[in-house]
């Protein structure tokens, strides 16, 4: 990203090669525009939904319901969307061209971006946990793909890993969550839940797990470091991720299962500090950043700790104020970060320090985006103000402690984005400004607009958010926000955050230092630290199993047999055996099977000694052909036929092989001494996996099921309109084991022809 | 097949390898038709002619034997067809609301006969095992029997 300016002035002899028009791009975002109208019509009209059985052996029912909470995500994800799309059509289109990477590219990108769009429908409208849970990592599987979109840069897939492992992980401990619901309460439906589930301590452990997925996904402490590191997306994506989808959806489902949170104090309490923790990190980290994106992805951990710090307070002011938040803040915060991706495109820098005094040559886009950053800062005449108005009137009902913790949540947020805004577009000029595109502002001075329109006219969208905290308080909500032209304590409130918030950005001295020791201290102790730790950690389990079992065949058949043998060793220890073992009597055919055993041993054994390998696979085929010959004799003389065919054809591909390999002795180099532990190693492996085989062939033997599997094939067989059993379990009892059977045989010959020919199949 | 280049086979193996591959044909063909009723099935007659393809390998050599049955270079093609036929005849049912490998005609319904051939939808199964079986001996054949340069022996 850096020097781009430059690179776009080096090339201005030779053209680049021009893209064409972004059909994709602009058919995703006619379906949003599409998608936000059917949901504002759907609002208007009450809401509605329905419910269709998806596994009904499970209690599993696709069910959906645009309620309030579905209004409110589902229009912040198809508006914001909407705009989002229409932003990247240029966007990804001049990052193709910068990159010289081709149009094709695009089926990278779109398809994505449409599924995030309708995953965070589906998970805003549905009504069952265990749908809420396929959403909500299909929206971490998108996030994955649109985060790594640069694939050659490895920031990009360090930082889609990463954002991929800490979701997905976390949301394992939601599926949990509703499985204990569900053992508890017979339900996965969610509404249904809310009826039945009392407090309990099943209630609070497994409101505490979906909380714990939830607050991941929303990148709250201790898990915020997953998302600074995903802003090595592309623009559109991080303006989208951080708004209106992925991070949104963590507090989406907070705000989904708030009545079963709310059973619980605890967990409560938790959400509480969380938020608080998250809004002192993100907010002090914000401080001091220098990347543009990087700004406003810690602001985004720390306005999101706002969030799920008001769902802890709970109540009817707390659920509101919350829904109110995640609106104003998804307008301000898409706005802001196609701002920087605007800023960035025309001046090839992404840095706060070489930027500055934008304002006098891009007007429009300081202005637009001087109203993203005041909604933030909560600033009268944008919708902004009456969030915080919200948040603290929600935090005064609960006690002076929270009171001063929204306060200097506020004060943060103020020092921060006055300091990104006023570093951008004040100041002495810094940067060349290059042509910028008015797709890349328009979007930008329309969410501004909304904005502004909020902060004038609030009641429709106090009306959003009071019908969506009416799901989440489990009753009607009324949220009255207004300008009150009084001394309440909400207007000292926001009075002392600017003043403080304006000192913070007068001495950006105290801020630094704060700001450094935080993320200095983060940085040797944060948990980002432990992530690494571990993955590197599982990396070397991983890699050191590897080489132990690949070092030779030897190793790879023991890695396979001893742990065998010792599994049925320590299930023979673990059952009564008296008794079980019997031997039978000796008689007819049998006498002729027990020469053809011996020769299997006597086989056997000339394997195990032999040097030479012809005669190692010589023997071998004795082995395959003495049991043949006992198929034969017990009655199965379609396995016999099988057996000896392929017996022969073993032989000789045995023999084909073997005189390809190289005539010198492998082990000849090998010092003695290891070449003798080896063998005795060896030999141990070999007795415990043949132990263990021969004691439960033998106790198998030893009882023969009176109703045995065979007989019931045995009478099945005529009504599988066949003559031979054998042929009938082959083609039609076990067909499917057949046809999966037959696949692997195939895969095995192009694995020869991939070892040998380089895949080439003839 | 022939390791060190010496002990050239003697010309009864060779016209006898040259041969087989006919009958051998003829015998899978019976083993097919059987079928269902007795001993017998699409795996053992596959690996019948596969045999006789493998004599012709060691009696003639790789390039030998594949400049006497030229038509071997199509083995990939054979696996893969048979393959395909195999899933196909016992994945169709999914295609009409019923379990896999479901027959047709089904149990108990009148089954066309040609002599002992009997005509439904199983003995699809059974001839893409066995084109499925000759393809892949051969190709494995065709693999193992030269050394590591592409046809310089």
């Amino acid at each position: 990203m850096v020097g781009r300016g430059g690179v776009a002035a080096h090339h201005e002899g030779a053209p680049r090669p021009a893209l064409t028009a972004d059909w994709q791009g602009w058919l995703a975002c006619a379906a949003a525009v599409t998608g936000f109208v059917l949901c504002l019509l759907g609002w208007l009209a009450g809401g509605g939904g329905f419910s269709v059985p998806w596994a009904p052996s499970l209690n599993l029912r696709l069910s959906f319901a645009l309620d309030g909470l579905g209004v409110l995500y589902g229009l912040l994800a198809t508006g914001v969307g909407a705009l989002v799309f229409a932003y990247g059509t240029r966007y990804l289109t001049l990052h193709l061209e910068h990159e010289r990477r081709s149009a094709m590219e695009r089926w990278r990108f779109w398809p994505w971006m449409a599924l995030f769009a309708v995953a965070m429908l589906g998970l805003a409208t549905a009504q069952d946990l265990v749908l809420v849970f396929v959403f909500f990592d299909l929206t971490a599987v998108c996030s994955y793909f649109l985060i790594g979109f640069d694939r050659a840069e490895r920031e990009a897939r360090t930082a889609a890993l990463m954002a991929l492992l800490v979701t997905v992980v976390a949301a394992v401990a939601m599926l949990v969550g509703a499985v204990l619901l569900y053992a508890t309460y017979g339900t996965f439906s969610i509404p249904e839940l809310l009826a039945r589930a009392g407090p309990s301590a099943t209630t609070t452990v497994a409101a505490a797990l979906v909380a714990v997925a939830a607050l991941a996904k929303s990148a709250q402490v201790p898990f915020h470091f997953w998302l600074p590191r995903a802003m090595a997306a592309p623009t559109p994506v991080s303006a989208y991720l951080h708004s209106a989808a992925m991070v949104a959806a963590g507090v989406l489902v907070l705000g989904r299962v708030h009545p079963l949170l709310a059973r619980s104090e605890v967990v409560l309490d938790g959400l509480l500090v969380v938020g608080a923790a998250s809004v002192v990190v993100g907010g002090v980290l914000a401080l001091r950043r220098d990347v543009l994106k990087q700004v406003l992805a810690y602001s985004t951990i720390s306005q999101y700790g706002y969030v799920v710090m008001l769902y802890g307070l709970g109540g009817a002011a707390g659920n509101g104020a919350a829904a109110f938040y995640v609106l104003a803040h998804g307008v301000a915060k898409s706005a802001l970060f196609m701002t920087a991706g605007a800023v960035t495109m025309a001046t090839g820098e992404d840095r706060l320090s070489r930027l500055g005094g934008l304002g006098r040559r891009m007007p429009v886009l300081g202005a637009a985006a001087g109203v993203a950053a005041a909604t933030l800062a909560a600033l009268p005449l944008t919708v902004g103000f009456f969030k915080d108005e919200l948040l603290f009137t929600a935090a005064l009902e609960h006690g002076p402690l929270t009171a001063a913790l929204a306060v200097l949540a506020a004060v943060l947020t103020f020092a921060y984005i006055g300091r990104f805004w006023m570093g951008l577009f004040l100041g002495p000029a810094r940067g060349q400004v290059g042509a910028t595109s008015g797709l890349l502002v328009a979007p930008v001075v329309v969410l501004a607009a909304v904005a502004v329109f909020g902060g004038l006219v609030v009641a429709p969208f106090a009306r959003l958010a009071s019908d969506a905290a009416g799901v989440s308080a489990g009753g009607p909500v009324t949220l009255a926000p207004a300008y009150h032209l009084d001394a309440r304590p909400e207007n000292l409130m926001a009075v002392a955050a600017w003043v403080l918030g304006g000192l913070l950005l007068a001495l950006p001295r105290v801020a630094d230092r704060v700001s450094r020791v935080l993320a200095t201290a983060g940085e040797r102790w944060g948990p980002r630290r432990a992530y690494e730790a571990v993955l590197r950690g599982l990396d070397r389990v991983s890699a050191a199993l590897h080489d132990r079992e690949v070092r030779d065949l030897r190793m790879s058949i023991a890695a396979v047999l001893v742990p065998a043998g010792v599994l049925i060793g320590l299930a023979f220890a673990a059952t009564p055996t008296a008794g079980a073992y019997v031997v039978g009597a000796v008689m007819g055919a049998d006498w002729v099977i027990l020469p053809l055993l011996a020769l299997v041993v006597v086989a056997t054994a000339v394997i195990a000694r032999a040097r030479a390998r012809l005669v190692v696979a010589l023997a071998l085929s004795v082995v395959g052909f003495a049991l043949a010959a006992m198929y034969a004799l017990v009655g199965a003389p379609d396995v016999a036929l099988v057996a000896v065919m392929v017996e022969t054809m073993l032989t000789l591909v045995f023999v084909a092989a073997l005189a390809r390999m190289p005539r010198e002795d492998p082990d000849g180099d090998v010092a003695a001494p290891s070449r003798r532990r080896r063998r005795r190693r060896d030999v141990l492996a070999g007795v415990v996996a043949g132990l263990a085989v021969f004691v439960s062939v033998w106790g198998f033997l030893s009882q023969p099921a009176a109703d045995s599997v065979s007989a019931e094939h045995i009478r099945l067989t005529p009504a599988a309109h066949g003559g031979d059993v054998v042929t009938v379990i082959v083609a039609d009892f076990r067909g499917l084991d057949t046809l999966v059977e037959i696949t692997v045989l195939l895969v095995a010959v192009i694995g020869v022809a991939t070892l040998i020919r380089r895949g080439k199949l003839w | 097949m022939r390791p060190d280049g010496g002990g050239v086979p003697d010309s009864v193996v060779r016209v006898v390898a040259r041969q087989l591959p006919g009958p051998s044909l003829m015998v899978a063909a019976s083993l097919i038709v059987k079928g269902y009723a007795e001993v017998g099935d699409g795996f053992a007659a596959g690996v019948i002619v596969a045999l006789a393809i493998a004599l012709t390998y060691i009696a003639l050599g790789a390039e030998g034997a594949e400049a006497a049955l030229p038509m071997l270079r199509h083995a990939p093609k054979l696996a893969v067809g048979g393959l395909l036929l195999a899933l196909a005849s016992g994945f169709f049912p999914l295609a009409i609301g019923q379990p896999p490998l479901t027959h047709r005609p089904g149990p108990g319904e009148h089954v066309t006969k040609i002599g002992a051939l009997e005509l439904f939808t199983p003995l699809l199964l059974d001839i893409g095992v066995f084109l499925l079986v000759v393809g892949v001996l051969t190709m494995l054949l065709h693999h193992l029997s030269r050394p590591r340069g592409e046809g310089k022996r």
